[in-house]
């Protein structure tokens, strides 16, 4: 019992000593030690060795107040010899920084002397990692390439070996030096101004956001990039986006390497706020901050051509643009696919120059669901590519139905015709899946024919009757109901409904409607009659917005009466006859959802009809 | 082995009693090694190690900065630069009365808040100020620039020759 008791206190005290040593034995004290005995070793005059014989091992702190918020470094704890320039030939950590001229040091009479010194910016303003910490794990992290600046060269486990080559050199310090030379096209930091400018050329702030810069909604937000993403990931979300998230749908840009590159560094100089700001002043800049879409149209029409450039010249002008535009990244183009928006090819013969100028400058203008985004380029160059567009009429080759199935159809409606096609997921509303017989067989050939023939308004189904002839339009019908619908046709009888709306549209109509929309079919339809609805997504095809204008707009009343009072076959819309929606019921509904759509838009579809 | 065997004499020659006292002995003096381990830290971690206010010692930039007759105050350092000559001195701006920053005036320093005055040395000339202003050691760091250390005050009149 005595001897377990003297054995537990051994230990106890075993411990006891193990902390103390722990916590007031350091290796940095160590390293000043042996600083202090090289350079009283150096030194020459005997001031300088009473003052060095005077110096103990404590911590070395540089605090920075003069810029953002006050940071501390810790650094020169261990890194003594930073600014002794006797110790270039030491190993780390007693080692003498080095001198660059690069960063505006200079050699004066035989000595360095720095730009940027030790005492005024810290360590951490370059070289990233945690000022404070007094211990390589706390300080330097797990980096790989300390002592580079360690911008997160951090071993983890999906780590790509492949990039490491190019992860490295002295381009990725721009990104730091960026954090206070804010300044656009700051001499020192080409690669950052390089990466920036592709990020307006390859249109990453279509779909990305950072802040003071960009407004895209689409992809994740890169205001923070920097600070959230080490190298390896972003290099390879660049070249590779499918990596890391199966469901990207970020275009392949397939870039250069030094394009990449210079990407990746400016990315990594986002870092939300910078070292030059503090909070404060981050937020009283975003408040005077001038609109990034005024800046940049300047800067797009100072290279753009005089607006006389007419004919040939402008759709030349315009084929340029769309490819430095890189709209070739989503939209299929002859034989370039992006693999994402629809084929541009035909895009002069299926539309008019009024529909792609207004698609332009804002593509939910024309395309209510459509997640193309809203570009800001000067309006020259708008007509540029309008004209291009526009010229692009040379119509498909007549070949069989299978064939053209494939070239124009397949994109969306896929190989199976069952709606899934390649960029399927991409649309709104989802192409019609052409294998489900109850939808296709309880629609007239007549309906069909129109849809294919003049296209679906306000959705991304073109009007192929600008293209092709009737006969091929009703051989590719023969085709698809053989192919992929199947069963054996039998063309619907017409139902009973009224031609026209026999409720008189007013108020109180429309309050009435109102209610029964929103007791009956808000649930899939969505209380904003947007068809995000709570059962909208357990739903395919999904439930029609009826806040589509265009396509609101395009259908009459007998055709909406039909859908509502006998449902629409092959999908989730009920018969509502059924559920006991009379004539009446259903005649305010039209005219409630008719009050939702303005009257305008109806009236230059008509026209352009 | 050798405590067993140890034990054994131990056992043969006194018994089971200074065997105990043996263990007794051991368990105390752990305990009591600990206790003062323990007592030690504490009184060692109550001094910090750093501080969050600008670090004591410090570079101020080259010599050629200072020209001869200058007499430069570092609100930030809380410290007057002072050369004469190729004689460089750093004289505290922090006022011995209640903290205060001292301000440069004709004859030397004035603190604004209870009007305690000094002459050029830092001696006290007037108001409640009870001691000098401290001198700091100055020194050339290794690249050349001069280096205050406020953890290390010198006599009044001690100067650093370049």
């Amino acid at each position: 019992m005595r001897l377990a008791l003297a054995i537990a206190c051994f230990v106890i005290l075993i411990v006891h000593g193990l902390v103390f040593y722990n916590q007031f034995f350091h290796k940095w004290q160590d390293y000043q030690t042996t600083y202090y005995d090289q350079a009283l070793s150096m030194a020459k005059t005997p001031a300088e060795k009473s003052s060095l014989a005077d110096k103990s091992p404590r911590i070395e702190q540089i605090i920075v107040t003069q810029f953002g918020e006050t940071r501390v470094d810790r650094c020169t704890t261990c890194h003594i010899a930073m600014d002794d320039p006797r110790f270039e030939k030491y190993g780390h950590p007693l080692k003498t920084h080095s001198y660059s001229t690069a960063l505006g040091d200079r050699l004066v009479n035989g000595k360095w002397e720095r730009r940027h010194k030790f005492s005024d910016f810290g360590c951490t303003v370059c070289h990233d990692g945690q000022g404070r910490g007094l211990k390589p794990e706390y300080s330097h992290g797990e980096d790989e390439y300390w002592p580079e600046p360690l911008l997160g060269f951090m071993v983890q486990a999906n780590w790509r070996k492949e990039f490491q080559p190019k992860l490295k050199g002295k381009d990725y310090l721009e990104s730091a030096c960026a954090q206070c030379h804010t300044e656009e096209n700051f001499p020192g930091t080409p690669t950052v101004t390089e990466g920036r400018k592709l990020f307006f050329s390859q249109n990453c702030y279509g779909c990305h956001k950072i802040e003071g810069l960009s407004d895209g909604t689409l992809a994740p937000d890169l205001t923070e990039a920097g600070k959230k993403f080490k190298l390896d990931y972003l290099w390879e979300s660049i070249v590779d986006p499918t990596a890391n998230l199966a469901t990207s749908f970020m275009p392949n840009f397939h870039l250069s390497d030094d394009k990449v590159r210079a990407l990746v560094v400016f990315l990594k100089s986002r870092k939300g706020l910078n070292f030059a700001e503090t909070s404060l002043a981050h937020y009283r800049a975003q408040l005077n901050a001038k609109r990034p879409g005024s800046e940049s149209k300047e800067e797009a029409s100072t290279p753009s051509p005089a607006p006389t450039l007419a004919g040939p010249a402008l759709v030349a002008q315009g084929e340029k643009l769309l490819t430095d535009h890189a709209c070739t990244a989503c939209h299929k183009l002859k034989a370039t696919d992006g693999g994402i928006a629809p084929d541009l090819t035909y895009e002069g013969l299926i539309k008019d120059e009024d529909w792609i100028g207004d698609h332009f400058k804002n593509p939910r203008a024309r395309v209510p669901d459509s997640i193309m985004p809203s570009f800001r380029f000067a309006d020259t160059e708008f007509r540029a590519m309008t004209a291009f567009l526009v010229a692009q009429h040379t119509p498909p080759p007549a070949t069989a139905p299978a064939e053209m199935y494939k070239a124009l159809c397949q994109r969306c409606h896929g190989e199976k015709g069952d709606g899934h096609g390649p960029i399927a997921w991409y649309l709104d509303p989802y192409p019609r899946d052409l294998t489900k017989a109850g939808f296709i067989n309880s629609k007239s050939i007549d309906r069909l024919r129109h849809s294919v023939k003049t296209g679906v308004a306000g959705t991304s189904m073109p009007a192929w009757g600008k293209l092709l002839p009737d006969d091929q339009i009703d051989g590719m019908l023969k085709y698809v109901f053989a192919t992929f619908t199947k069963d054996v046709r039998v063309e619907p009888r017409p139902r009973k409904v009224p031609e026209t709306n026999p409720v008189v549209s007013n108020a109180a109509s429309i309050d009435r409607g109102q209610r029964t929309f929103l007791d009956r079919c808000a649930g899939c339809h969505g209380k904003k009659a947007d068809g995000k609805g709570p059962n909208s997504l357990d739903i395919l095809p999904r439930p029609r917005n009826l806040r589509n204008a265009w396509f609101i707009n395009s259908v009459d009343d007998r055709r909406l009466f039909d859908s509502i009072s006998y449902g629409v076959q092959g999908t989730a819309m009920p018969s509502w006859v059924d559920y006991g929606l009379q004539t009446s019921d259903i005649g305010d509904l039209v005219n409630f959802i008719r009050s939702l759509n303005p009257q305008a838009t109806r009236s230059i579809n008509a026209r352009a009809n | 082995m050798a405590m067993a065997t140890k034990a054994a004499a131990r056992t043969e020659a006194g018994g089971a009693m200074s065997r105990r006292k043996l263990l007794g002995w051991l368990s105390g003096v752990s305990l009591f090694g600990s206790a003062v381990l323990s007592a030690f830290s504490n009184f060692v971690f109550i001094k910090p190690r750093a501080t969050y206010g600008q670090p004591q010692r410090f570079s101020i930039g080259k010599p050629e900065e200072f020209p001869s007759g200058a007499r430069i105050a570092m609100e930030q350092k809380r410290v007057c630069v002072v050369r004469e000559g190729n004689k460089v001195a750093a004289i505290s701006t922090t006022c011995t009365h209640l903290g205060c920053i001292v301000g440069l005036s004709d004859t030397g320093f004035a603190c604004p808040c209870h009007g305690s005055r000094f002459d050029t040395d830092g001696t006290v000339t007037g108001g409640p100020a009870p001691k000098p202003l401290p001198w700091f050691k100055v020194s050339l760091a290794p690249n050349g620039e001069l280096e205050i250390d406020k953890d290390t005050q010198v006599e009044p009149g001690s100067y650093f020759t370049v």
